[in-house]
């Protein structure tokens, strides 16, 4: 699942300009790790929901890749 | 005594307000257009233009060359300035006086219009600080700027802070963590921004007891988000406004409920806001109410409360940007590859509304193409996050391009 997620997260980042991430992992933060404002968020959100079928964004808002990860895996 | 700091700049530098009267003392040319990165030099500019009594018209830095161009500002424009000296600022007080008694001057801002072109919209002094409050009780504010300096929203702080002499802490484009460490270096007191800053700053499981007033404008206002910023900020007092680039603040609330308490400068007619023309930017005179798209549904014929639904044009608020979908089509269709495009927008817990474009290619083209191309044209938050490649997009009879409905 993990390797999903990088996916679309370096497909978010090299859509708006920035390199791909190697490796990304649990504790890395969302804001501060990967840079991504609100506009990024949003687009992962849509492209995570269209993998996954999973609103993460849908209560609140969520810090870390972890958390993420628990989101989609329920 | 108080360290009398007039503006904290992202990377930390204190500028006091000796330094912004002395910055306006050295000044020797004065700009017709603010175009500039630095907040701190826009808020120079502004001052300036006041004491001198030239008009002037502000541009966000991040116009591309293609948007200024259609906002009718050549490069020109842009560099064009008047040598300036000899109208020295003795103290605080002369900055006061001549913002209390430069009646004429004019700022000009521009928005995103319902027909496609960007609309110009000019403000008398006024206009801008209508909602200014000054009293004792503001004396010791410490604001987080957190929104764009160009825009009314950020000129009104601006203004507010300004003329009770408060320090302005600025937080726009900073990321969470930042925020969070400003707030509580500077022990900022007030903070006006979107939904969207708000919703980033979550989730979070400190509080931060310095902040007495949190207010909140620019998108449609988040229930659950307000109860969240209650329990971060507990000491705070919230709330609502609603606002537009045309008429400045107009209506506030503690929550989503609005009610009109001066009919003179607003009404409700078929479920939709009007705003007397006495409120409206100076070019926009022509009408005597101006319509301002935004529809109501009444929830108590009694007391006139009321919430906003939606809109009757096709303005897209993307985190407090008004985005035209007219605009981004034709940008869209400028790309050798692309034969048609269509940009509509799609609820987003984010940032209210994320940009989406359905686009039939003539040849093949992928997004990363597409939206590289899109940075050249357009604002960044104008640019669709979203972009699906399809083969058909459904039209009306007309042959105009069918909006999408949600």
């Amino acid at each position: 699942m993990i390797n999903i997620l990088k996916d679309i997260i370096n497909n978010v980042r090299e859509n708006n300009g920035m390199s791909p991430l190697e490796n990304i992992s649990e504790n890395m933060d969302l804001r501060a790790d990967f840079g991504f404002d609100s506009l990024d968020l949003a687009e992962l959100t849509v492209k995570i929901e269209k993998e996954t079928g999973i609103d993460i964004f849908a209560d609140s808002l969520v810090n870390t890749v972890g958390e993420i990860l628990e989101k989609i895996s329920k | 005594m108080k360290e009398d700091i007039f503006f904290v700049s992202k990377d930390g530098t204190k500028f006091t307000y000796h330094k912004l009267m002395e910055d306006i003392n050295n000044s020797s040319q004065l700009y017709r257009c603010c175009y500039n990165p630095d907040t701190f030099s826009i808020f120079i500019q502004i001052i300036t233009s006041i004491v001198y009594g030239t008009n002037l018209v502000l541009l966000d830095y991040d116009f591309t060359d293609k948007e200024l161009n259609s906002l009718g500002i050549d490069k020109n424009e842009l560099i064009s300035y008047e040598y300036i000296n000899n109208r020295e600022v003795i103290d605080f007080r002369d900055i006061i006086n001549k913002i209390e008694t430069n009646k004429d001057w004019t700022l000009t801002l521009f928005t995103s219009g319902t027909t496609g072109l960007p609309k110009r919209v000019t403000h008398s002094i006024n206009n801008l600080t209508r909602f200014v409050r000054i009293s004792d009780k503001h004396k010791y504010d410490i604001w987080g700027f957190a929104y764009n300096p160009t825009h009314i929203a950020g000129i009104q702080v601006f203004f507010q802070a300004l003329l009770n002499r408060n320090t302005i802490i600025d937080l726009f484009n900073l990321n969470k963590n930042e925020v969070y460490k400003r707030i509580e270096e500077y022990q900022i007191t007030n903070i006006s921004a979107t939904p969207t800053f708000y919703r980033m700053l979550m989730p979070i499981d400190k509080y931060y007891p310095s902040i007495r007033r949190i207010t909140s404008g620019g998108e449609r206002f988040d229930v659950n988000l307000s109860e969240n910023l209650l329990r971060i900020f507990p000491n705070a007092k919230l709330r609502n406004i609603y606002a537009s680039t045309e008429a400045g603040s107009v209506l506030e609330s503690t929550n989503d409920h609005f009610r009109i308490t001066n009919p003179q400068i607003c009404k409700i007619e078929h479920n939709k806001l009007y705003i007397h023309n006495s409120l409206i930017g100076l070019e926009d005179n022509s009408n005597y109410w101006y319509d301002t798209g935004d529809l109501v549904e009444i929830i108590d014929e009694n007391t006139g409360e009321f919430v906003f639904i939606s809109r009757d044009n096709d303005v897209i608020n993307v985190g407090g940007y008004n985005a035209n979908p007219s605009e981004i089509e034709e940008a869209i269709c400028k790309h050798p590859s692309i034969a048609e495009a269509r940009v509509w927008g799609k609820p987003n817990p984010v940032i209210g509304n994320i940009l989406i474009a359905d686009v039939v290619c003539k040849c093949s083209c992928t997004e990363k193409e597409l939206r590289e191309y899109l940075r050249s044209m357009l604002q960044d938050y104008k640019i669709p996050r979203i972009i699906n490649f399809t083969t058909e997009i459904e039209k009306t009879r007309s042959g105009k391009i069918k909006r999408k409905l949600l």
